[in-house]
């Protein structure tokens, strides 16, 4: 789910980085707005260090293969932390394994940073209502609602930026056997957001509240 | 992701053809060597990229392909340049991946121009990812400092 460099129209591209640059100005501002800013630091560092490892670890999916993108886990656990988290993360992908480019950051983070801030919100709006069994189908439908999200915004830019010389229904089925395949993703990181959420209740509430 | 085979035979088929009334038809068939690009498309999990989408842009019009076309089920392609001098640029991509390669035509020689496609063994991704969870954890220490002072 990272679009590498070339791939897209010069247009998009810096669409992207005008968009993600305004995502992170905002949760920048957010994040001040807390009563200590530097309480979340910890734990978005290590999160990032998660993100970064997840995008080298590859399940096969025929005919083709998917890696971990897990944005609902980061804005989960980390809130509006989870948008610089995000985009520092990319740019370790793209620099140091060519995953992503550098001319495509920006799509690359609105791409998974709307779906962390979705992921962010929906678990928090469960947390009020108390019932465990609410919170735990508000952290599996923040972890797979997140991939299902990133695969849709994937696919449409995608599919707005293609190029003329394309043969576009090749094109077009690829993408959509790649989308299809990210079908399994969105069950696991459903779960994984769910487990994690729910452990953090069990044994930390404020630290499953913190963000 | 790209490499060259050494000599590719094309067959040219000419035919004499004569206007009006029926005369035997001799088919003359030339055979030559000429240089070809061989492209592999893959990933660097070491998956091809089967059936990748291929572009080739010319030296004299980056804007515009010189030529498309399909890789086959191990992400091979191969075409031969018509010997424009200058750098030609070779793209393939499927499903919004995708990569550039970049080769040099200059005097009827044809230079690869390796932009080095990240290729790095199991080993030296683990230190790569080490640095970075290294880079994190010192972060995340650093910025719990402050609290420790308070509560110390």
């Amino acid at each position: 789910m990272h679009i590498p460099d070339g791939i897209l129209p010069v247009g998009l591209a810096i669409s992207g980085w005008i968009a993600t640059g305004g995502l992170v100005a905002l949760s920048v501002k957010r994040i001040e707005s807390r009563p200590d800013p530097r309480a979340g630091i910890p734990r978005a560092a290590m999160m990032t260090a998660v993100f970064f490892a997840a995008s080298l670890i590859h399940i096969p999916v025929p005919p083709t293969s998917v890696h971990l993108m897990l944005s609902g886990l980061m804005g989960a656990m980390l809130g509006w932390y989870a948008i610089p988290a995000i985009a520092i993360g990319l740019f370790l992908q793209a620099v140091m394994f060519g995953h992503g480019g550098l001319t495509t950051l920006g799509v690359n983070g609105i791409i998974l940073g709307l779906p962390a801030l979705a992921a962010f919100a929906l678990p928090r709006q469960a947390n009020r209502t108390g019932s465990a069994l609410v919170q735990s189908a508000a952290g599996f439908a923040a972890g797979a609602g997140a991939i299902l999200f990133a695969v849709a915004l994937f696919t449409t830019i995608l599919l707005a930026g293609l190029p003329a010389h394309l043969d576009a229904d090749a094109e077009r089925v690829a993408i959509l056997t790649l989308a299809v395949a990210h079908l399994p993703l969105a069950l696991a990181e459903g779960l994984v957001v769910a487990a994690v959420l729910g452990f953090l209740r069990r044994v930390s509430p404020e630290l499953a509240h913190a963000s | 992701m790209q490499s060259f085979s050494g000599r590719l035979f094309v067959i040219t088929l000419g035919a004499l053809l004569l206007p009006s009334h029926a005369q035997a038809h001799a088919a003359l068939i030339t055979l030559g060597p000429v240089e070809a690009i061989e492209i592999h498309a893959g990933y660097d999990t070491g998956e091809a990229m089967r059936g990748a989408q291929i572009v080739v842009y010319a030296p004299d019009n980056p804007a515009q392909p010189w030529l498309t076309g399909t890789a086959d089920d191990s992400g091979r392609f191969v075409f031969v340049p018509d010997g424009t001098p200058g750098r030609w640029a070779v793209q393939a991509r499927e499903a919004g991946h995708g990569a550039m390669s970049y080769f040099i035509v200059e005097g009827g020689e044809t230079t690869a121009l390796l932009p080095a496609p990240a290729q790095y063994d199991p080993l030296q991704r683990l230190v790569m990812l080490a640095s970075i969870v290294w880079g994190a954890i010192g972060t995340a220490l650093y910025f719990r400092r402050p609290r420790q002072r308070e509560r110390a």
